[in-house]
C-alpha cells in the first residue's frame, strides 16, 4: 500500500513539474531556458496556484503584467557612464548593459544570468568608480591639495631638519562603534646624534630609557598609550622626553661611584691593563739598565699605543681574526720578541 | 633654517597657481577653497592596510585607491599583498551530544598594503577622506601616520642654560 500510494504521489509531482516547465516556457520570453539551478523550489500545490494565471487561454491583459524594455537596450555606446552610477548603488541589471553571469552553473550549464541574481547583487560593485568617475573626482578635489616643500625630497633631509617622528593609527571599520581603542596610542621616535647631548648626558639618556633605546640605529622610541586621548599621549610623549633630556645633564653627586662594572665601554687609561704594561716595560728597561724613563714617556711611545688600541679593540669589539693578530702584532713589539719559526 | 615659506599653505596656493596658467587671467579660486596661515604637518609616510574576506574586492579597492592617489599627485612607494589569514573553528554538529561529529568554519582575511610618501596635511585629508567614504562594504581599513615634526624649543638646551644666571636657585627642569 505505502509503495503504490508512493507511485501516484511521484506521478503526480513528475505532472506538476512538466506542467510548470511548460508554463513557464510559454509564459515569458525573458526567462531563459531553465538551464541554471537557482530555480526556488515550489511546492505542487502553489506551483498550480500560480500558473492558474499564465495558463489561462487567452491570457487576458489584466492579469499578465507587461514589462518594459530594460533600459540597457536605449543605452548609446559613448554614454556618460557616471550619471548612471554616480555614487555607491546595488548592482541593477536593468542599467548595466553588460552580459554578466554568476554563480554556481549546474551540470553541463552555465553560471546564471544578471536577471535576479542574488550574488550579483550582494557582492559591493565598483561600478561608480569606473577611471573617468575617478579622474573626475580626484580633478575637484585636487584645488584642496597641498604641494610637498621640494627641499626635503630624501629622507636624510626630512630627518635633518625634522628630526622627530610620531607615529599614530587611525582605525576605520564597519560595525556598532565607530571607536576602537588601540587608536590613542602614540609612538615617538628620535635620534640621539639629533638631541643636543654630551658624552656623559647621552651615556646617562641609554641607562634611563633601558630597553628603549637601540643601539644599531642610533633610535630612542617611546610608546605611550597610558591617557584615553591621543593628543594627551602625545603630549606625555613629549614630556618623558623633555624630562630625559634635562635629567641626563644633569650630575648626581652618587654619580661618582661609578665602578668599572658599570662602564659601558672599555677604557684603558687607569685600567689593570694599562698599569701591567707600564710595570712590565719598567722592569725590563730597569733589568736592562737604561736610565730611568718616565711614565710619560712609555705612555707616549709609539709600542704602548699600539698595545693600547689593540686592547680597546678587544674588549669592544670582541675577538676577530683582525683584533687578535693585531693584539699579536702589539704583543711582540712591547715585548721586543723576534719571531719565532 | 628658514623653511616657512612651504610651511604656509597660503604661500604653496599661491606658488601653484602661478606656475600652473600661464596665460594672463587671472587663475579661477574655488569659493570652497579656505587658506589658513597656520604651518601644515608633514606626514613622511602614509600606510593604510586594508582588509577584507575576499579576494576580489580588494583588487577592485586596489586599482582605485592607486589611480586616485596618482590623480592626486601623490608618490606611492609600495603596494603588496600581505599573506592572508585563516582563522578556523571546530564546533559541535549537534545541540545535544554527539561530540565525535563536529563541524568547521574558516574566515578568511585577506590584506591590501598601501604605502605613500610625503603629504602635507591638507593632502592627506583629502585622500584619505576620499578613500574611505569610497570604502565598500565589508572592508577594513587602518592607517598609520608618520608625522614629523622638529624638536621642541625647550629640547634645544637644557632649560638652566636659558635662564638668567641668578644665585642659589634650585635646578628646575
Amino acid at each position: 500500500m505505502a509503495l503504490v500510494g508512493g507511485a501516484v504521489l511521484g506521478a503526480a509531482g513528475h505532472w506538476a513539474v512538466l506542467s510548470r516547465s511548460c508554463g513557464k516556457a510559454v509564459a515569458a520570453p525573458l526567462f531563459g531556458a531553465a538551464a541554471y539551478s537557482s530555480v526556488p523550489a515550489v511546492s505542487n500545490r502553489d506551483g498550480q496556484q500560480r500558473e492558474a494565471s499564465t495558463r489561462r487561454r487567452g491570457r487576458t491583459p489584466q492579469f499578465v503584467r507587461q514589462h518594459l524594455p530594460p533600459r540597457t537596450e536605449k543605452m548609446a555606446v559613448d554614454q556618460d557612464w557616471t550619471s548612471v552610477y554616480p555614487t555607491a548603488a546595488v548592482f541593477k541589471p536593468a542599467s548595466v548593459p553588460l552580459p554578466v553571469r554568476m554563480g554556481y552553473p549546474v551540470k553541463r550549464g552555465v553560471p546564471p544570468p544578471k536577471e535576479g541574481n542574488l550574488e550579483l547583487m550582494k557582492i559591493p560593485n565598483f561600478l561608480h568608480l569606473t577611471p573617468p568617475a575617478i579622474k573626475k573626482h580626484c580633478a575637484a578635489l585636487k584645488d584642496f591639495c597641498t604641494e610637498w616643500p621640494s627641499a626635503l625630497d630624501s629622507d636624510e633631509k626630512c630627518e635633518q631638519h625634522f628630526p622627530i617622528e610620531i607615529e599614530t593609527v587611525d582605525y576605520v571599520s564597519s560595525g556598532t562603534s565607530i571607536r576602537n581603542p588601540k587608536a590613542r596610542v602614540v609612538t615617538l621616535r628620535v635620534k640621539l646624534s639629533n638631541l643636543n647631548l654630551d658624552d656623559h648626558a647621552k651615556k646617562k639618556l641609554i641607562k634611563l630609557v633601558g630597553e628603549r633605546y637601540c643601539k644599531d640605529t642610533d633610535i630612542l622610541t617611546i610608546t605611550t598609550d597610558r591617557c584615553p586621548l591621543r593628543r594627551q599621549n602625545y603630549d606625555y610623549g613629549i614630556h618623558l622626553l623633555t624630562v630625559l633630556y634635562h635629567e641626563s645633564w644633569k650630575t648626581e653627586m652618587w654619580e661618582g661611584e661609578k665602578t668599572e662594572e658599570d662602564m659601558e665601554e672599555y677604557i684603558w687609561e687607569n685600567s689593570r691593563s694599562q698599569k701591567n704594561a707600564l710595570d712590565t716595560l719598567l722592569r725590563i728597561k730597569a733589568s736592562e739598565n737604561v736610565s730611568d724613563v718616565t711614565k710619560e714617556e712609555l705612555l707616549a711611545s709609539e709600542v704602548v699605543k699600539d698595545y693600547r688600541n689593540s686592547v680597546i679593540a678587544l674588549k669592544n669589539e670582541g675577538e676577530t681574526e683582525k683584533n687578535m693578530s693585531l693584539y699579536k702584532e702589539s704583543v711582540k713589539k712591547l715585548l721586543n720578541m723576534q719571531v719565532l719559526p | 633654517m628658514q623653511k616657512q615659506c612651504f610651511l604656509l599653505s597660503s604661500n604653496l596656493v599661491g606658488i601653484r597657481l602661478a606656475g600652473s596658467h600661464v596665460d594672463t587671467q587671472e587663475p579661477k579660486t574655488n569659493p570652497l577653497v579656505s587658506v589658513s596661515n597656520e604651518p601644515e604637518t608633514l606626514y613622511k609616510r602614509l600606510s593604510l592596510l586594508v582588509k577584507s574576506h575576499d579576494k576580489a574586492v580588494l583588487e577592485s579597492y586596489e586599482y582605485f585607491a592607486v589611480l586616485a592617489a596618482k590623480e592626486l599627485g601623490i608618490s606611492v612607494e609600495k603596494v603588496y599583498n600581505p599573506p592572508k589569514t585563516i582563522e578556523r573553528l571546530t564546533l559541535l554538529k549537534s545541540v545535544h551530544i554527539y561530540k565525535k561529529h563536529r563541524v568547521q568554519y574558516e574566515m578568511r582575511t585577506h590584506y591590501l598594503c598601501l604605502e605613500l610618501k610625503h603629504l602635507t596635511s591638507s593632502t592627506a585629508a583629502v585622500y584619505l577622506e576620499y578613500v574611505q567614504r569610497n570604502l565598500p562594504e565589508g572592508v577594513a581599513m587602518e592607517v598609520k601616520k608618520t608625522k614629523i615634526e622638529k624638536i621642541p624649543e625647550h629640547i634645544r638646551e637644557p632649560v638652566w642654560d636659558t635662564l638668567p644666571q641668578v644665585e642659589e636657585t634650585e635646578v628646575k627642569s
